[in-house]
């Protein structure tokens, strides 16, 4: 009786191998969540610092408009406005967005909807090569090709938001276009189907039926294009022209929180103000992608709910 | 979320701005009348793009302090470079955008200069190797290498080798003004290896190369690793001790004074470029000032 007993208490091998292959997952998911939240911590300490450390105003630093990190102003006060970065950011962003949008979902409902062997012989690929380009050679050919072509129609250099915008509308094409891809397929067959059932035109079902049911899953694409422009650091910084002052039109040398902080941040010294501002800036970019990431799950959600 | 309703304002606010940005482009988009493709008319009446370098490049420092675009007010220093104005991170990067628009302005080091660009006359002084040196030509810096306490076996070789008068005869070979007239003949030490990082100014990395590579032809055994990444990132590699030797294209800083020490390679000269087809040969140092400034906005106004 004792002897059954004990063979049951006993843990079996198998059970030992998965509370093994459980505790390691666990260590490697306690590992990764130690090592976010030791970047944010440090990043948010370095940026607070410019606040706490150089008593700089938070307010100036949001809303001033004048960034010369190494000079004061008449009050005494740092000039570290950050205001014509974060415009700039948001700029680039949301007009890259706009553009990508159509074409891309225009892309997917062909790969999806309308030709499905085309998309997947020639559309698929093309795609998938574009994601594998690197920034950098993004930001040359924007600095080669855009760049004059904008100053050949508008004047000026040439260097600005619009040459940005048109260089990060391809940089985030591919990565819209995929994702929405998978929103597309992802609505159920029985859809499209009932709606052709009651005469509905081919048109009509993806217009109406498909688009409307993958429209969360659309969002969210388009939020991830987003948060991938916003935080696109060398292509922008060679087109974008770098001037930390607000952007009055499209086509004025501007900036955005990455250029700023990769022309920067080889140049100042660690613990100094000029070097502070920048993991403030720094700082900001962790906040939007932290903001871009709970609006991708609201989205999912409220997708659910529906 | 009604996909009809977000379409709609994507759409119209796409246009908007759009218009906003064609809008703000129509009297640039005037001044490029008189523009031909190559060599033709320049058009004076065309807004000057002043393209500059970022905080913290030796050679933005040197030229803004020569020309009276930093302002020393006491114990403070301001930049009153245009606010508008184009920044490049490198000396390629103000050579490759200027030598792209007719209508920019930018400076170089004198031995960078390249026929993709043309090389403006300062108060009617050309600049040279031979203008640098007698002092005629203004605009000019040193460009310093600097260390921290003492330099390893290795990398003080090849600083005696950069100072030898076989460097400074390289130095002169690159078109730069040499730093020791009566420099000592090099020897080289028997049987040394090992690697120097050298840290800092885009401007002084050509002629370190050139410096590096003959250095490593005499000790095939010594590794001389080279980053070009601004003379204030090279000051501070070579005070935190990231590298063995930093490189400045401009007058060391009290604070860098304090922790390191300096001497100069060589003398260089600041160019100031135009596109080959701007008909402006010469200004003077105030016109400069005027131009970084901000004060002057077209070639009309320093054209003769």
């Amino acid at each position: 009786m004792e002897e059954t007993q004990s063979k049951f208490m006993q843990k079996s091998s198998k059970r030992k191998i998965e509370q093994f292959g459980r505790t390691i997952s666990f260590i490697c998911i306690a590992f990764i969540v130690l090592i976010v939240l030791s970047i944010l911590y440090f990043v948010i300490s370095k940026g607070v610092s410019t606040f706490t450390t150089d008593g700089v105003s938070v307010i100036d630093f949001l809303f001033g408009d004048i960034w010369r990190p190494g000079e004061v102003g008449e009050n005494g006060e740092p000039l570290v406005g950050a205001l014509p970065m974060i415009l700039g950011s948001f700029f680039v962003t949301l007009l890259s967005a706009l553009l990508a949008t159509p074409f891309s979902i225009a892309a997917a409902i062909y790969m999806v909807e309308i030709s499905p062997k085309a998309g997947k012989k020639i559309l698929q690929p093309v795609i998938e090569l574009l994601v594998g380009i690197p920034s950098v050679v993004y930001g040359f050919i924007g600095l080669t090709v855009v760049v004059p072509f904008i100053r050949s129609i508008f004047g000026g250099t040439g260097f600005g938001i619009l040459s940005a915008t048109i260089v990060l509308f391809v940089m985030i094409l591919p990565t819209v276009t995929s994702m929405a891809v998978d929103a597309l397929k992802s609505v159920p067959r029985h859809y499209r189907e009932a709606s052709l059932a009651m005469g509905g035109t081919r048109w009509q079902t993806i217009y109406k039926v498909v688009l409307r049911a993958a429209t969360p899953g659309l969002l969210t694409a388009v939020v991830f294009g987003m948060a991938r422009a916003f935080g696109e650091a060398l292509a922008v910084q060679m087109v974008i022209g770098n001037a930390a002052m607000v952007p009055t039109d499209l086509i004025t040398p501007a900036s955005t929180l990455t250029s700023i902080l990769t022309m920067s941040m080889g140049n100042t010294v660690m613990g100094t103000l000029e070097n502070n501002v920048l993991w403030s800036l720094a700082t900001i970019l962790l906040v939007m992608a932290l903001f871009f990431n709970i609006l991708t799950r609201w989205i999912g959600k409220k997708g659910a709910m529906k | 979320m009604d996909f009809k309703k977000i379409s709609k304002y994507m759409l119209t606010t796409g246009a908007a701005l759009l218009l906003a940005a064609c809008g703000g482009g129509e009297s640039g988009a005037e001044n490029q009348d008189g523009e031909t493709a190559s060599g033709g008319s320049f058009d004076t009446s065309q807004t000057i793009n002043v393209i500059t370098r970022e905080d913290g490049s030796g050679t933005r420092g040197a030229f803004t302090e020569i020309t009276g675009v930093l302002v020393e007010d006491g114990e403070t220093e301001s930049d009153n470079t245009y606010a508008g104005a184009t920044i490049q991170n490198s000396t390629n990067g103000v050579m490759t955008t200027v030598s792209g628009d007719p209508t920019s302005i930018g400076y170089i080091s004198l031995g960078s200069l390249n026929d993709t660009v043309k090389a403006l006359n300062i108060g009617g002084i050309e600049p040279s190797t031979e203008t640098v040196q007698d002092g005629s030509y203004e605009i000019a810096r040193p460009f310093n290498i600097a260390y921290k306490d003492e330099l390893s076996e290795v990398a003080q070789d090849f600083w005696t080798f950069v100072m030898s008068a076989e460097g400074q005869e390289l130095v002169v070979g690159e078109g730069y003004v040499e730093a020791v007239t009566d420099a000592p003949a090099y020897e080289a030490a028997e049987g040394l290896s090992g690697n120097v990082s050298v840290v800092g100014s885009t401007s002084v990395t050509p002629v370190m190369e050139v410096l590096a590579e003959e250095y490593s032809n005499l000790n095939p055994d010594v590794t001389i690793d080279i980053t070009s990444n601004g003379s204030s990132a090279g000051m501070t590699a070579a005070m935190d001790g990231s590298a063995d030797i930093g490189m400045a294209s401009r007058e060391l800083k009290e604070e860098e004074l304090a922790e390191l020490t300096s001497e100069p390679l060589a003398i260089d000269g600041i160019v100031v470029i135009v596109h080959p087809d701007n008909t402006v040969e010469d200004l003077t140092m105030e016109q400069v000032r005027q131009i970084y400034t901000g004060e002057v906005t077209t070639w009309a106004d320093v054209a003769e």
